[in-house]
């Protein structure tokens, strides 16, 4: 696939799929103020991803909607991070904080991508990411330094999603021309930033990052290679629209 | 079984009227934070309204989504509800600040003296306006520092009630962070005037 293509798929189905997860807490917060928090940060992902599929629109490809309600599992680039089911707060919590915090790292590098209309994207997304990243940090440094019942939680659910976590840098073939022709940094060099970046929030509580190296990270979902959930979500994300494709909204 | 046009809630099975819910114990809030939030650089912080948290920071976060997003917004303060000292209500018109008790003027500290502290003071201007931050002054203590507002702001009319804070009780937004407020443009999706529905009314009811 064109270079572009390519990591542009990656950036918009990405946010749309854990726009749409995050969206399921929507009325189930575990308190009122916290509920809306999330809900509007879901809300914040769906028009990323908007913006990233209005990108490939312009050079060629499908309507955002036909791109977004139209595709099955295997067309989409998505890493598995994104769709596991939204499961306990710990859980979306920790994905919240390992998701977001790689998400604001790479807006940061492609506001100075050399392909323009994405680093003008990038340059007014990144500022609602960087609430997105103080948001999950609040929670990380209270639930990570609060009773023993929630460090254990935090610690499981850190444990358990760090491997899908590592799946955010699966590479694709067009990776050495996505960094020699300066569309992005690459997949490595955003892990190493990444890598800084939690550690440093960790650090402020009782929460042990384990070694990254000792993991195996999930891959797949970058070559369309999904869990038994995507599906299930995206037949329910276009459930209405699949009613009338035509249908004018 | 309840029917709904969200296909998710018809698939729950629930019954048509939910059961009564259990009773809740007591207190189980979280104490309560008023938000102060800045419409435009380098403008006055009106109040906005409370949200629940468990400590500053959550409130901070709170406040964002709550009142942030409707509206521009350049910074935002908070402050436990119970720091903020609040003055009697005044009439319309008047100033509170003429009912002022007189304190005896050795517990007036000099403005130089060791031990002072900055509070901010709001003032609302009339009952169901937002109270609005008018300045600092340095003062020992709460009662003290009405008495500095009222030699510092009390030539103001009308002043119908005034909120003192010590300015080290307030978590303010940080000026590295200005990004974070300029959420991204043309989201009137959000708002319910861009529901645009009556075109579609006036079709739907000819071709009926």
């Amino acid at each position: 696939m064109d270079p572009t293509l390519d990591l542009l798929y990656r950036l918009a189905d990405d946010q749309l799929i854990l726009g749409h997860r995050n969206s399921e807490w929507n009325g189930l917060g575990p308190i009122l103020e916290e509920d809306i928090a999330f809900s509007s940060m879901a809300q914040d992902k769906l028009g990323h991803s908007l913006q990233l599929y209005t990108l490939l629109h312009e050079l060629g490809e499908a309507e955002p909607d036909t791109v977004a309600f139209t595709r099955n599992a295997p067309q989409f680039h998505c890493c598995q991070l994104t769709e596991l089911p939204i499961g306990e707060y710990d859980f979306s919590l920790i994905r919240h904080f390992l998701f977001d915090h790689a998400e604001l790292l790479r807006f940061e590098a492609l506001a100075d991508s050399s392909y323009e209309p994405l680093a003008l994207v990038a340059r007014k997304i990144k500022g609602e990411l960087k609430y997105h990243v103080l948001h999950a940090n609040t929670w990380v440094k209270r639930l990570g330094t609060a009773t023993e019942e929630a460090i254990t939680r935090m610690q499981a659910a850190l444990e358990f999603t760090l491997p899908y976590a590592l799946g955010i840098f699966e590479t694709t073939a067009a990776e050495p021309e996505i960094i020699s022709s300066g569309l992005f940094i690459g997949e490595e060099e955003l892990q190493r930033r990444w890598e800084e970046s939690i550690a440093k929030v960790l650090a402020q509580t009782a929460l042990t990052l384990p070694d990254l190296r000792l993991l195996t990270p999930v891959t797949g979902g970058r070559h369309g290679q999904h869990t038994e959930h995507l599906q299930p979500l995206l037949d329910e994300m276009a459930e209405v629209f699949r009613l009338d494709p035509t249908a004018d909204w | 079984m309840l029917f709904s046009f969200d296909p998710r809630i018809s698939r729950l099975e629930l019954p048509e009227s939910a059961p009564a819910p259990p009773d809740k114990a007591a207190l189980d809030q979280f104490p309560t934070y008023e938000v102060f939030h800045q419409r435009k650089e380098n403008s006055a912080y009106v109040y906005v309204g409370p949200v629940h948290a468990p400590e500053a920071d959550v409130a901070f976060l709170f406040g964002k989504e709550q009142f942030s997003r409707r509206f521009p917004c350049t910074g935002m303060w908070v402050v436990p509800t119970e720091a903020i000292r609040v003055t009697e209500y005044g009439d319309d018109l008047q100033s509170v600040y003429d009912r002022l008790p007189l304190l005896p003027a050795d517990t007036l500290a000099a403005p130089d003296a060791a031990g002072l502290e900055a509070y901010d003071i709001f003032h609302l201007k009339k009952r169901g306006k937002a109270h609005t931050h008018v300045g600092q002054v340095q003062a020992a203590s709460p009662e003290t520092a009405l008495q500095a507002a009222k030699a510092a702001f009390g030539d103001q009319r009308p002043v119908v009630n005034v909120w003192v804070i010590r300015s080290a009780d307030l978590l303010r937004s940080d000026e590295d962070d200005r990004d974070m407020w300029t959420t991204t443009p043309d989201k009137k999706y959000r708002e319910a005037i861009a529901y645009k529905v009556q075109d579609r009314i006036d079709r739907f009811k000819q071709e009926g």
